[in-house]
């Protein structure tokens, strides 16, 4: 379960979250539809701190994210994050990206020895059986299509056993098809295993596909929350202001420019 | 027959300012030339006047004195067993360091400048420089060779190595630092990985340069094939000279050779 109150993120004087206010359950399924800049991205990072709130609390499964280095690690270890363009480590084999997964709750020196428990490598394979690619466990990350990367992403957040996953433009780069394959292997992970799953997208047609709950979010704050049947075109336009000037309601919006963060992070 | 008309044209039209700026460029510019050319005593007519002694010089070195050859056998081993140990202190004393010179994995940014530093200064001072001080503290032989190979080696590829860790794409960094792994992990899973093939592309060109700084060493009395080279040159012998020139050139272009080949190979992985 995510539960997040009065989250706000503010960037020099730039509001990037206003006072955001939500619940995922856990086995639910919500998406977080908004234009480019609307704070979607600022929010999944806010959650699991890999960006700092200005203000507010996070509770994952009932637990406030911790301050200190050790604490916040076993709290991440505990929230899955797929990212728009998967960010797997291209050179190292399928299953060790799987691998990476569980390193939090690997014996540490063995891990950098790269020694791993049968255990983890059983999960790693059976998470990597869930999104149908265990036969190419052993091949290099890079030298599969950017759908199979993308659902090796997904068995990397399932192989940490999350009580929540964050999924940040899962399918942005993927055509439709694939896109519909690696959200429904979210979905169902949601499902069978009772994973909080909250999920940013571009596409409205694939939020009513997919979605148990919709959160409509515009200019940091949230503008609509409610199940997928009630978007219609009015809702749409109020979470899409100029959208009606487009031809189609389901047309993709323009690929979020990537955001890069400063360094690797280590000095903060 | 009509005489066409042509432009030159180099980027934007300039106006008066912009060649004025231009001239004062050029004749800064030549200025400085002219003074150091005096200065250097540049003269091509002491060029010409030498030609004949360095026809002469040629001639004695004619044929190259072949017998000499299995003389050159055992500095030759010393001097690729030189490049390599003298690689593999340099990549043991970058390696810990190069960590804390990377601008995103430095813990803050005096360490970082102090490493950087501290590899500019070993990068900075020439092999034979060291060579002389190491032959002063460890005396003569190949050993001081091997440490003064190292240091400058280490500066090198420290730089190298850390630039090599600047350049890695931060999304699979982000990507395990969000799965609650520690920062030692972080480096081995994510950092490692992507930087490894430019590290031993380094390495690969730092064994390179070493073979050809091992080739000198010897003048200062620091092992390796120089020491034959230059004995030859005092004793004027100068067949046993173009023999140690021509067998230093075969063994730095059969390394060059093969060193460029696999870095092709590796980088390309």
């Amino acid at each position: 379960m995510i539960e997040v109150i009065g989250l706000s993120k503010q960037y020099g004087g730039l509001s990037a979250l206003v006072d955001v206010s939500l619940r995922v359950n856990a086995g639910e399924m919500v998406v977080v539809l908004g234009p480019s800049g609307a704070g979607k991205s600022t929010l999944l990072r806010c959650i699991n701190h890999l960006t700092l709130p200005s203000a507010g609390a996070v509770h994952i499964g009932g637990e406030a994210v911790p301050t200190d280095r050790a604490g916040l690690r076993r709290l991440r270890s505990q929230v899955g994050m797929i990212f728009q363009d998967h960010n797997l480590v291209a050179r190292m084999s399928v299953l060790k990206n799987v691998l990476a997964g569980r390193l939090a709750r690997m014996p540490k020196v063995l891990s950098l020895l790269q020694v791993f428990r049968d255990e983890d490598v059983r999960i790693a394979l059976h998470c990597l059986k869930r999104v149908e690619l265990d036969d190419r466990a052993w091949s290099r990350a890079d030298r599969l299509s950017g759908g199979q990367q993308q659902r090796v992403g997904v068995a990397r957040a399932l192989a940490q056993e999350p009580r929540a996953i964050l999924a940040d433009e899962p399918v942005a780069s993927l055509d439709p098809k694939t896109a519909r394959i690696v959200l429904g292997d979210l979905k169902r992970a949601s499902r069978e295993l009772g994973i909080a799953v909250l999920c940013n997208l571009h596409q409205v047609a694939f939020a009513k596909e997919f979605a148990d709950r919709v959160i409509g979010m515009h200019a940091g704050h949230v503008v609509f929350e409610g199940k997928p049947e009630a978007l219609d075109a009015q809702l749409l336009t109020h979470i899409y202001p100029g959208l009606e000037e487009s031809s189609s309601t389901d047309a993709p919006l323009p690929s979020r420019q990537r955001e890069r963060a400063e360094g690797l992070g280590f000095a903060s | 027959m009509t005489r066409a008309s042509h432009s030159f044209i180099l980027g934007q039209p300039w106006g008066l300012r912009q060649w004025l700026q231009a001239l004062a460029l050029a004749a800064v510019t030549g200025a400085v030339l002219l003074w150091s050319a005096r200065d250097l005593q540049l003269s091509l007519h002491e060029l010409i006047k030498g030609l004949p002694w360095m026809g002469d010089f040629v001639s004695r070195m004619l044929p190259p004195n072949w017998q000499f050859l299995h003389r050159l056998v055992r500095p030759v081993v010393e001097t690729i067993h030189l490049a390599i140990w003298g690689t593999l202190f340099a990549i043991v004393f970058a390696l810990p360091l190069c960590f804390l010179a990377a601008r995103n994995l430095s813990p803050n940014p005096l360490v970082f400048h102090l490493v950087r530093q501290v590899f500019n200064a070993a990068r900075g001072i020439n092999e034979i420089i060291f060579a002389l001080i190491f032959v002063a503290a460890v005396g003569l032989g190949p050993f001081a060779g091997v440490l003064a190979l190292s240091v400058h080696g280490a500066g090198m590829l420290g730089k190298f190595f850390a630039e090599a860790i600047e350049e890695v794409d931060p999304g699979p960094v982000e990507a395990l630092r969000a799965t609650g792994a520690n920062p030692l992990q972080v480096i081995v899973f994510a950092v490692l990985p992507q930087a490894l093939p430019a590290w031993i592309a380094a390495t690969l060109y730092r064994i390179e340069v070493n073979l050809r700084a091992a080739t000198i060493l010897g003048m200062v009395g620091a092992g390796g094939i120089g020491f034959e080279l230059y004995s030859s040159l005092r004793l004027f012998q100068y067949e046993d000279t173009a023999t140690c020139v021509i067998v230093i050139l075969v063994m730095v272009m059969t390394a060059d050779y093969f060193s460029s080949r696999l870095r092709a190979r590796i980088l390309a992985r």
